[in-house]
């Protein structure tokens, strides 16, 4: 159990959050790896479905940043 | 209610004959007794078969969208929502609308009587002033029609159509003191996982025959989400995820608009409760934005609008 | 969204919505460790999940 390491579907946005995770990297900052990014043309791209498509699909947890 | 049925009558033909509408919507006895249906009208000759009683418990505004002609339509208090609804959302100009009010004291919920008379086929329900008179082959039984309403009606606090050219009788006094949200409550005060439990419960005996939907006034999309192939958002099969995911999306696309008309568990073939679903949105709405679907023309729906003062508690 | 969804059981610590600039990538990792660490305690998904296979 202590290993078990979560599958995160990340909705980012391309012009915001997508640029930060970019920026992170670049910076060589260090976050997690369970994030599964779809980067989307805005977040308010993102629908109901979408995170009820990645719940069903079995991640463990959905995180939509703009 | 039957002097409601002669006034129906006499404002629709009224209308026909001197050209105010094109088309009149009200209801006529179905043939089932309990099961008054829609009916539209164009010629004056036939307003007598136009019928008001207590089973009147469709929404007339699912035959108001994609339509040119001029309407007369009934209302009552929600079904006026709903119009309002409609009037907000671009599908039907408010010019080409009569809207003949009816002060609503609530439909009878039909299941509640059948089970009251232990599933026996019913042959004639009859109303009698406050009272409904249930007939069968062997036997009659007389219900107070305040015990046997459906539960929305009895919960519900908008009886008086809010938009109406022309009332059929005075308002009725509006419900006090009801509390619209107390099982909605019950189950918020739940761990999730018995959240879960109670609506996989509540949707296990749904066959996914989509009438809730098409009962709903407010599911107008050319194309539903459930039947979108490309991609296949909701899965066809009675999947106890597919059929969650379906009411889930149900409910939520009706998130500021549902004016809890209690349609769709009318209609619902083995009974189940979605309002469950659409009245937590309700109750949201209304705490997060001080919000009930259509009670007036003025105002823009809460999530058509910004407002810097929105609730964005959720949002890290 | 995520009211409704935590009302049918879903567990809170499942969903979340955030904000950031392009410009912010240290709120980037300290959101992205939050929600890394509020979905472990969750812990694996169980419901919800469609167990049958696809079908096309």
């Amino acid at each position: 159990m202590n290993d078990w390491q979560p599958k995160i579907t990340t909705f980012l946005c391309h012009w915001c959050s997508y640029g930060a995770a970019d920026l992170a990297g670049v910076s060589r900052l260090q976050y997690p790896p369970n994030f599964r990014i779809i980067r989307v043309p805005c977040s308010g791209r993102v629908s109901p479905k979408f995170i009820l498509a990645a719940l069903r699909h079995g991640s463990d947890g959905v995180w939509v940043s703009g | 209610m039957i002097q409601y049925t002669d006034k129906i009558r006499e404002i629709a033909g009224r209308l026909l004959k001197d050209g105010t509408v094109e088309v009149f919507i009200g209801y006529r006895k179905g043939t089932v007794p309990m099961m008054n249906e829609p009916v539209l009208i164009r010629d004056p000759d036939q307003v007598d078969t136009l019928h008001w009683d207590v089973n009147c418990g469709l929404n007339l505004c699912n035959y108001l969208t994609r339509r040119t002609e001029k309407i007369g339509i009934l209302a009552t208090g929600c079904n006026s929502r709903n119009i309002v609804t409609h009037i907000i959302e671009n599908q039907i100009k408010r010019e080409q609308l009569y809207i003949v009010g009816i002060p609503c004291t609530g439909m009878v919920d039909h299941r509640a009587v059948k089970r009251a008379v232990g599933g026996k086929e019913i042959l004639s329900a009859e109303q009698q002033g406050e009272k409904l008179i249930v007939k069968g082959a062997d036997f009659e039984k007389t219900f107070e029609i305040k015990e046997i309403l459906q539960s929305n009606c009895a919960v519900c606090r908008h009886r008086n159509p809010v938009e109406v050219d022309e009332m059929v009788a005075d308002p009725v006094p509006e419900q006090e003191g009801v509390e619209p949200y107390k099982d909605v409550e019950s189950v918020e005060g739940m761990e999730p996982r018995k959240k879960w439990e109670f609506f996989t419960r509540l949707i296990s005996r749904c066959l996914r025959c989509y009438a809730c939907r098409n009962a709903c006034p407010l599911c107008y999309c050319p194309t539903c989400f459930v039947d979108e192939s490309r991609p296949q958002w909701v899965g066809k099969s009675n999947d106890p995820t597919d059929t969650m995911t379906f009411h889930f999306l149900r409910a939520y696309h009706c998130a500021g608009r549902c004016t809890d008309c209690g349609a769709c568990e009318r209609v619902c073939p083995v009974g189940i409760s979605m309002r469950q679903f659409t009245k937590k949105l309700n109750k949201d709405a209304e705490e997060l934005f001080s919000w009930e679907a259509g009670l007036t023309l003025e105002q823009r729906p809460p999530l058509d609008v910004y407002r810097p003062d929105d609730y964005n508690d959720f949002i890290k | 969204m995520k009211n409704l969804l935590e009302h049918i059981g879903i567990e809170p610590g499942r969903l979340h919505f955030s904000w950031i600039s392009s410009a912010e990538a240290t709120k980037f990792v300290d959101v992205a460790n939050q929600v890394y660490e509020a979905v472990k305690e969750v812990g694996p998904a169980q419901v919800f999940i469609k167990r049958l296979a696809e079908v096309a």
